[in-house]
Formats: structure tokens, C-alpha cells, sequence
């Protein structure tokens, strides 16, 4: 009996895939980094074939509901959201396939003529809720609508963008752990019991330098026409794993997440795991079912393709030289940025963009600074090998107290096989007593700024290109350009923090004083002085008073 | 004519008490760390040691408001990440692999805290950060933290008093937020939080009497900081013995740690509750039972037939395309 309903059901679920206009697919990237790490990338693609326009998101199958709620109610064009914890090193490992800054990251595209205001404060409290993080601290304060970075990823009817219809924030301090992937993981299709999915166990990711979740959602083409859309989630968890923390070098499925894959999500039309084996010399266990090369930019790649299927999967690899250390070029562009300055009163935020291409490259340099690090425009200084290099344009809005940040964003062109830094100073100011969080001694965040390129050559790519969707669509294809989007570090400054026990000290000294002076001022104002004058008596005299007292009471 | 009225108010108690016994209808959980900072580890373990076994005995994470100050599973300084233990041993990992934080970080507010309880959220707050409940509802209130006499901390820098919170709790009991309310605090001198309820139907439970502390159990080395504390380290242990079948009463679960093993006295308040605490279920507050009646007769429903017929009738090509990735750099420079 029991079987008949599970078949039923299946043959239920198969109906529904069949009877429903999209497709899921689960890919995992495995790519060992030139340095001690592994790099791990899912990315589960649900694209459905509906007109975003049109649909009422009531009935959807495939696609996680809460989040089709969210886009229809709230105008939503494109929507991005990460949630990282700890920092891509562009320089040692390349480029990831999504680019995401510690902390949360919220960037939205809505629709034309949208309410974008009322809408964006709705959307964050709405994410907060699906994702389970402070995401309603975004508001004004801390969203900026950037006008040459992050243009939209989907299709668009018209060729004109009008950056009043985006947002972008970022929570710098937000933390990310468990309680964010496990609302995440409802929004599988197949929840994590099966599939790529069952790979992500939380015991195994949070033991990783880098992790990344996130959301990815825009229109696309749904054919080569592009005369129709179709709208596109990408779920996506990029993970580091330390030879150092794994305690081996040959790292294995089992050994990384702590158990292989099962069985094949039955909802999923195509599940594959690629290893990239560029220049590594790794013998695989069991052998792959195929081997694709890649030429992207000039760059080629060499990745061993496995398709999940419902036997029992664990990838095995081993480094045949464990010693041998291949050398790594770093990638064409990547940046740092830190603080400078001494002292409680002054200081810099300086944005380094390093270029080791032979040519000069263009680039955005977009900064979000809180409103309460009030920064000055004219000392923006653009130097690179001591000359001063003007920027192209300049976008920037400065921070109004408690309403919003400053926006700043400078188009360069930053010379070859050089290092640009980009220096603006500051004043710490102090905040209103309510205003320090409860650990103000930990310092307060500025989020990472944010160098959009369009880079010329592929070395150390990774990403999925504008019109693909899946990670085997980034394979021999090759473009005019490689868009990146390098984020650098959070900086943490430490603002003049007053002693928080200082009032209830004031009250206690104020009370000590006013007691003190209280008495003698009492006594002074209630009670009647009388002068009393003192006459000196002398001794001649009192002897005649004594002597005629005697005389006295001998009289008597 | 008098015995006709005596009758009558004989009914209407009767029907009153009928009312305030019948059952309730769904249970919330409001699990609340008020400490911020790695040393005060133990204080999210007792919230998810709580977490954990409401949620093991049905309750539904929409209905579990979790609310914890700091980060200790993911903090730079666990040994062990993602994870959150119960003892040294490293039995029970409280946090577990699907859990759902709604409140967090700087979140944990008094004022956060009171609009909950009192429904009094701004427009556009998630579900997932509301407390839905209804007069129907049994809600076990959770508090843990750093307490004295007649306050709570709330991370370091604010407090709530027993006067507040008693009036928090009348205002819900004003607007039929609840049915039954189990109130459970452990924190020093956790029994002044209660003290000045003044609403019906609370059950209340503090880890000390007021003027003593509450202790904490035990160390784990390989954090540094002391792991749990003894009221809600042995609450789980009681806890854990528990199925959502079993017929453990509430009055066992308030004599679950006594003075030799808590060093502090476990104070309750049943005045305000109505029923004997040894005839209530524990499930009652810590599980979600529900009565569910089957009905055999199926009603048809129709498929609605959308209008995509004329939908596509309407439907025109357009010509959607891909924009650059990024700004023309050679139009900007001329």
C-alpha cells in the first residue's frame, strides 16, 4: 500500500515536471586553488518559463513560492543577495563565480514606475524574514542607488537605465551561519535530502575560510529570439576549504561535506559535478564520465565532468606530486583597501587597485560609506606611481546625518602593471548617546567597496557569462570581455566611544555634592545668627568682683 | 423566580468554566537570550536547549520566535563551528543542522521584545518575527540572561522590569493573545521577574528566589567559558525524556531541579493558574498536540480555468536583449 502511494506520488511529481514550462539544474564546481584551498561552487538554476509581467506567482510549482510572493508584490525586476562570511583573496585565488562582499549584500532592480522607496524598505523586511538575518536594518541610511555599477544581469526592453529604480546595500557586520542556510535550503527544489543539496551540511561549511550564500534572481531570454522571458533563481554556495583545516591535501566528497551524494534530486533535469584539473596533477577516483577543455579568452581549462545519477557518488582525488606547487599569475585586476591616519580625530580610507595586465584597464570604483564617517571630497587624491591621474567622471553624494551615506563613485582608468590608490579623508565624529550599539567597543563598519570591470582577458575566470545560465555554459565561451566586480575588505574604525557608566557616576557624584552642600547651606538659611559682642575683661578688675563678692555674703 | 436565577448563574458559571477550560488550540514558543558576548555562551545554550525540545515535540519553527543576542556558533573563538553543546561531552549539539533564528544581534531589544509579545510590530514585519497567536494559543515564554532584583538585562546596555513585563503580559492577556502562558526565566534572582503578574492563567517558573543567583553548571575547557546553566541543563535533561506521546505533567517538569543539584531554590507562582499543574500535560506548553478530526466526505472542487487563452491572444513579441555589463567607457570620455 505504502509503495503505491510513493509511486503514485512520483508519478504525481513526474506529471508536474512534465506539465510545468522550466527546468531545475544542479551543478557543483570543484576547483583546487593554486594556494593551500579548494574551491567549491553550487549553483542550483530553476529558470521558469513564465512572463514575470504576467504571473500571479500563485501556482509554482518548482519555484520556491515565498520568493515569488516577494518578487510579485513588491515590483521586483532583478533581485541579488549574498550572505558571506569571511573574504575572498582575489590575489591568491583568482576570480570567484559570484562575486560577494562580507556581510550581506542587497542589490534590487525594480520595475518601472514602482513605488521603489516603500517597496525596498518592504523587501528588506520581507528578506529578513525568508533568510533569517537583520536584514531590516537596510533603509535609508545605508542604501545608495549606484549609477555605473551593478547594471542590470536580465533582459531589458529598452537600451535606457534609470538608476532610480535601484538599490544596493550592504549589512557589513551581519554575520552568516547556519540559521541563514537553513531557510535558504527550503527553497530547494528538493529540499537537502537529495541531490547536490545533502552535500550541505552545516558541520562542514562553517569549517571553511570563505563562505558564500545567495540569491540571484532576473528575466531572461528564453530562447535564442528573446522575443519572450523567462524568469531565472539561481541559488548559489561558494566554500574554501583549507588543506590546512581538511589536514590533507587529497581532498574527497566524504571528507569535504562530510558524506557523498546519494541519490539524484528527481525534480533536477541535470545534475553534473565538474573538477577542475588545470594544470593539477590529480589522479580522480572513480574515473570521470567525461572530459571537457575549455578555451575562454585564451585561458584554457581542463575540467572532468561526472553526472550525478541515482548510484551512490564520492569523488575521490589525489595529488599524484603532493609537493609540487604550481605558481600562480594573479589575476589581471584586484584591490585592497584599508584606513589610515592616526588619532581620534582624523583619518583615510585608502582603496589600492592593483593592475598587472600589460594594458590599462577601465574601471568603477563604487564606496557606500555610512553617514557617520563624514568624509571630504577634495581631499580625493588618485595616484598611481606618484602620478596624479584624474578620474573620468565623478559621482558623489555626500552623507546627510542619520538620513543617508555618502555615494561615491569614480570611473578611472587605471595605468598598466601598476597599483592605484585611491585616497579620501575623514573625521570621526561622535554619535548621539542612544546611537552606540550595545558592543560599541568592537568599532563600527564601513562595507567593502565595490571595482567593476570589464576585463580584456579570461586568466583565472570563472564566471558564468550575461546570457548563460549554467556553470557549463562559462566553457568556450568567450566574450569581448569578462565582467568582474572585485570586492576588498570591510574596514572596521573605532569611533570615540564615551564611557557608557558615565551618567550613572554623574548622578552619583551630582548627589554626593548637592548632599554635602545641602547641611551647612540648611543650617546657614534656617537658623538666626546673633552677633554677640565679647568685652575683654581684665584681670584687675576681676579680682574687685571677686573681692566684692566676698564683701557680699559677708555683709549677708 | 429566585431559584430560576440561582439556575441561571449556576449555568453561566458553568458555561465560564467550560470557556476557561477548554483546550487550547495551538502553542507558541518565545525563546529569548538577552546576553551578548562570548562569555556568556551559556545563555544561548539554554535558549536552544529550550529550542531544541519545543521544536522536537511538534511546535513548527513559524511558531517558535527564537530571539539570541550574539552569534556563538559561527564566532571566530568555537572551537567546534556551527555548533552549539550542552555539556563538555559534547552530547547533544543544541543547535542543531536546521534551525531558525528571528530575532538576532542588535535585534534582541527590550522594545523589540515588548511589541512582539503585544503584536504592536511596524507594517512589513515577516511573519516569521510575529507572535500570531490568538486566544486559543498556550505560549511558553522562555527568558534568559543576566538578571537582579526585578530587571533583566537586555545586552549590556538596557533593562526590562518586572513591571514592565507584567504589564507587557496583561496587555496580551487585553487583546486575547493567549489561552495559557508558561512563564520560565532563568537568570539571577529570576523570581522577582514574575512577582508582579497580575493576569490570569500564568504558570511561572524562575531558576532562583530573589537575593539568590542562578548557577551555571559546568565548564568546557576547550571554550573557556562555562557551558550551560544548572536549571536549563537539567530541564533538558527532563526534557529529553520526553515524547510527544508521553504523560509527563507540568508539575513534574517544576520540581525538575532541586536544591541539591540547582544550589539555588527554583521559585513557582501558580496562583494566577487555573489548573493543577500536576494534571496538565506537559505538551501542553512544550509540544503541539492538536485533536485532528478526519471527514470522510469529499467535497469536489473544480479546477479553475485561467484565462491564458486570452492572455496569449493579447500576447505580442517583443524584443527583450541583454544590456552591456558595464558603462561605455569611450562615450563617457569624448
Amino acid at each position: 500500500m505504502k509503495c503505491l502511494i510513493v509511486s503514485l506520488g512520483i508519478l504525481f511529481i513526474c506529471h508536474l515536471v512534465h506539465s510545468y514550462e522550466g527546468t531545475i539544474t544542479e551543478e557543483l564546481l570543484i576547483k583546487p586553488l593554486y594556494s593551500e584551498q579548494v574551491y567549491t561552487h553550487f549553483q542550483f538554476s530553476t529558470k521558469w518559463d513564465i512572463d514575470p509581467d504576467k504571473e500571479t506567482f500563485r501556482h509554482s510549482p518548482l519555484f520556491p513560492r515565498p520568493l515569488g510572493e516577494i518578487v510579485q508584490r513588491f515590483d521586483i525586476q532583478e533581485l541579488h543577495v549574498t550572505l558571506t562570511s569571511g573574504l575572498w583573496r582575489y590575489e591568491k585565488w583568482g576570480y570567484p563565480v559570484k562575486d560577494a562582499a562580507t556581510g550581506v549584500e542587497v542589490l534590487a532592480w525594480f520595475k518601472p514606475g514602482s513605488d521603489v522607496d516603500k517597496n525596498w524598505k518592504l523587501l528588506a523586511n520581507s528578506l529578513s524574514g525568508l533568510l533569517c538575518a537583520s536584514l531590516n536594518f537596510i533603509d535609508n541610511t545605508n542604501t545608495i542607488k549606484p549609477e555605473f555599477s551593478f547594471r542590470p544581469r536580465g533582459i531589458l526592453e529598452s537600451n535606457l537605465l534609470n538608476n532610480s529604480y535601484v538599490r544596493y546595500a550592504n549589512l557589513p557586520h551581519e554575520i552568516v551561519c547556519t540559521e541563514n542556510l537553513t531557510p535558504w535550503k527550503k527553497l530547494l527544489p528538493c529540499d537537502s535530502r537529495t541531490g547536490l543539496a545533502s552535500l550541505l551540511n552545516s558541520g562542514h561549511i562553517h569549517n571553511t575560510r570563505y563562505h558564500s550564500i545567495g540569491l540571484h534572481l532576473r528575466p531572461v531570454c528564453r530562447d535564442k529570439s528573446c522575443e519572450s522571458m523567462s524568469l531565472e533563481l539561481q541559488q548559489t554556495v561558494s566554500l574554501v576549504y583549507d588543506y590546512l583545516i581538511l589536514g590533507t591535501k587529497n581532498w574527497s566528497l566524504r571528507k569535504l561535506f562530510g558524506q557523498g551524494i546519494n541519490r539524484k534530486c528527481v525534480l533536477v533535469s541535470k545534475s553534473d559535478v565538474y573538477v577542475d584539473t588545470t594544470n593539477q596533477d590529480i589522479e580522480l577516483e572513480p574515473p570521470p564520465d567525461e572530459t571537457v577543455t575549455s578555451v575562454r579568452g585564451g585561458q584554457v581549462t581542463t575540467l572532468q565532468k561526472y553526472i550525478v545519477s541515482n548510484q551512490f557518488l564520492n569523488i575521490y582525488a589525489k595529488f599524484q606530486n603532493a609537493d609540487l606547487v604550481s605558481l600562480n599569475l594573479p589575476p589581471p585586476l584586484h584591490a585592497n583597501q584599508y584606513l589610515s591616519g592616526y588619532g581620534q580625530e582624523r583619518g583615510g580610507i585608502v582603496t589600492k587597485i592593483y593592475n598587472n595586465h600589460w594594458k590599462q584597464i577601465d574601471v568603477v570604483l563604487m564606496q557606500n560609506i555610512p553617514w557617520f564617517i563624514p568624509i571630504y571630497l577634495h581631499t580625493l587624491k588618485v595616484t598611481a606611481d606618484g602620478r596624479d591621474i584624474k578620474p573620468i567622471q565623478l559621482r558623489y553624494i555626500p552623507a546627510r546625518q542619520r538620513e543617508r551615506p555618502t555615494y561615491l563613485e569614480v570611473l578611472l582608468t587605471v595605468p598598466a602593471r601598476t597599483a592605484t590608490s585611491v585616497v579620501i579623508d575623514f573625521d570621526y565624529v561622535f554619535l548621539k548617546w542612544q546611537e552606540y550599539p550595545p558592543d560599541a567597543n568592537f568599532g563600527f563598519h564601513i562595507g567593502s567597496a565595490v571595482i567593476s570591470s570589464y576585463l580584456p582577458v579570461a586568466r583565472n575566470y570563472t564566471a558564468v557569462p550575461w546570457d548563460g545560465s549554467l556553470i557549463s555554459d562559462s566553457f568556450n565561451a568567450s566574450r569581448s570581455g569578462y565582467l568582474v566586480e572585485v570586492r576588498t575588505e570591510n574596514l572596521i574604525i573605532t569611533l570615540p566611544t564615551p564611557d557608557f557608566s558615565m551618567p550613572y557616576n554623574v548622578i552619583c557624584l551630582a548627589c554626593t555634592v548637592v548632599a554635602l552642600a545641602f547641611g551647612p547651606l540648611h543650617n546657614i538659611t534656617t537658623r538666626k545668627l546673633i552677633l554677640k559682642s565679647k568685652r575683654k575683661v581684665l584681670l584687675i578688675e576681676r579680682i574687685k568682683k571677686f573681692l566684692f563678692s566676698l564683701k557680699k555674703t559677708k555683709t549677708e | 423566580m429566585h431559584l430560576l436565577n440561582v439556575y441561571f448563574f449556576l449555568f453561566s458559571i458553568s458555561v465560564v468554566q467550560s470557556f476557561s477550560n477548554k483546550n487550547h488550540t495551538n502553542n507558541w514558543a518565545v525563546l529569548v537570550d538577552t546576553s551578548r558576548f562570548w562569555f556568556n555562551y551559556r545563555h544561548v545554550a539554554n535558549v536552544l536547549s529550550i529550542y531544541r525540545s519545543v521544536k522536537r515535540l511538534g511546535i513548527p519553527d513559524s511558531q517558535i520566535i527564537l530571539m539570541i543576542a550574539d552569534d556563538m556558533a559561527c564566532n571566530p573563538r568555537n572551537p567546534r563551528p556551527g555548533t552549539v553543546f550542552n555539556n563538555a561531552d559534547q552530547h547533544i549539539n543544541v543547535y542543531g543542522d536546521d534551525v531558525e533564528v528571528d530575532y538576532r544581534g542588535y535585534e534582541v531589544t527590550v522594545e523589540n521584545f515588548v511589541r512582539l509579545l503585544t503584536g504592536r510590530l511596524p507594517p512589513g514585519t515577516p511573519r516569521s518575527k510575529q507572535l500570531l497567536s490568538d486566544e486559543g494559543s498556550n505560549v511558553l515564554i522562555y527568558l534568559t540572561g543576566h538578571g537582579g532584583d526585578g530587571f533583566l538585562k537586555f545586552q549590556d546596555s538596557e533593562e526590562i522590569t518586572s513591571q514592565e513585563m507584567a504589564d507587557a503580559l496583561e496587555q496580551m492577556w487585553q487583546k486575547q493573545r493567549y489561552n495559557e502562558i508558561f512563564f520560565m526565566i532563568d537568570t539571577c534572582q529570576a523570581a522577582s521577574m514574575y512577582e508582579r503578574f497580575y493576569s490570569p492563567n500564568i504558570l511561572a517558573v524562575g531558576s532562583s528566589l530573589v537575593g539568590e543567583d542562578s548557577l551555571s553548571h559546568h565548564v568546557d575547557s576547550s571554550i573557556g567559558v562555562y557551558i550551560i546553566d544548572r536549571y536549563t541543563y537539567y530541564a533538558l535533561e527532563f526534557l529529553e525524556k520526553v515524547n510527544p506521546q508521553s504523560d509527563k505533567s507540568m508539575g513534574e517538569f517544576l520540581k525538575v531541579c532541586p536544591k541539591s543539584v540547582c544550589i539555588s531554590t527554583v521559585g513557582v507562582r501558580k496562583d494566577l493558574f487555573n489548573r493543577n499543574p500536576d494534571n496538565v500535560p506537559i505538551t501542553d506548553f512544550f509540544g503541539s498536540i492538536r485533536p485532528v478530526e478526519v471527514l470522510c466526505d469529499l467535497s469536489n472542487v473544480t479546477l479553475l480555468q485561467s484565462k491564458q487563452l486570452s492572455q496569449e491572444e493579447a500576447f505580442k513579441p517583443k524584443k527583450y536583449r541583454y544590456i552591456d555589463p558595464i558603462v561605455n567607457f569611450n562615450t563617457i570620455k569624448s
